[in-house]
């Protein structure tokens, strides 16, 4: 398959999300999950949080989404890297994720990396 | 006597986006494509809605977002105009589109949909010419075919 215009979100988890990860870079398109800490109606930034890791978000772009202090929220974007080597994740899509089993979900992506390094390791040899 | 495994061709594989790569055509059938070395026709995807493309009475052109690949979908909606479905019985065409048009209706952005369909092919590019749509509200769904998807490329896809 070509590739395709639309980028894929990669499943990230928050403490991944550090200046050494290889999902840290400018316009990196990634899928992050985590408890809405704090929300600026003026500034539409979400701050998402994750087993002792926090990110911001801008929501500017976000339509028919409810933010609720304590709920989880997933969302689609690409990280912008500020000058202070600080992360924003500008989101394209968003929902509440509440009632999602995070242990399962975490479980989930660690599988699904052993499953994609196989299958790639497969597809070369 | 060695058993034959079973036939993928008549259900819908349960796949990951990145395993689309996997796909190669079937030069003697358009719709029949070889994964693996397994022939498929049919396959179901979910993910999150992050384009959509309206035609109305046309198609309604969309891309679903697994977190391992953007994969296109095409749903029909020319059911009643177009001269591929000529053949068929006017209440049956009036039902299958009034059907497209609810799919389409339920496909919004941002969405989780579990999609299935047919493997297709447009301009060199694979898609899923899309049969049945069903928005996903449980949030560990995504989790859930994450995990049938490993499960069965494990056992039996790539097995």
């Amino acid at each position: 398959m070509a590739s395709n215009a639309i980028k894929s979100g990669a499943l990230v988890p928050l403490p991944e999300l550090q200046p050494s990860s290889e999902f840290f870079k400018e316009g990196a398109s990634l899928r992050v999950t985590g408890k809405l800490q704090e929300y600026s109606v003026e500034t539409a930034i979400a701050v998402i949080a994750d087993q002792g890791a926090t990110l911001k978000v801008d929501t500017q772009h976000l339509r028919e989404l409810s933010f609720r202090i304590g709920s989880i929220f997933q969302f689609i974007g690409e990280l912008n890297i500020l000058p202070n080597n600080e992360a924003i994740l500008q989101a394209r899509t968003g929902r509440n994720v509440d009632g999602i089993d995070l242990d399962l979900y975490y479980q989930s992506l660690q599988q699904l990396r052993q499953f994609q390094a196989k299958h790639m390791k497969n597809a070369t040899t | 006597m060695d058993q034959q495994p079973p036939s993928l061709l008549h259900i819908h594989v349960k796949l990951l986006g990145f395993s689309l790569h996997s796909i190669t055509p079937w030069p003697n059938n358009p719709s029949i494509f070889y994964l693996n070395g397994k022939r498929i026709s049919r396959i179901e995807i979910l993910g999150v809605v992050t384009s959509r493309d309206y035609r109305p009475n046309k198609f309604l052109r969309f891309t679903l977002d697994d977190g391992t690949h953007s994969i296109t979908c095409i749903l029909w909606l020319n059911h009643l105009t177009s001269p591929f479905f000529a053949s068929r019985q006017p209440a049956t065409l009036r039902v299958i589109s009034d059907l497209a048009k609810c799919f389409a209706d339920d496909i919004q952005f941002g969405k989780v949909a579990r999609v299935r369909g047919r493997v297709s092919s447009y301009r060199g590019d694979l898609q899923v010419t899309v049969s049945d749509v069903v928005i996903e509200r449980d949030p560990d769904a995504e989790t859930l075919h994450r995990l049938d998807c490993i499960s069965l490329g494990r056992r039996c896809y790539f097995g």
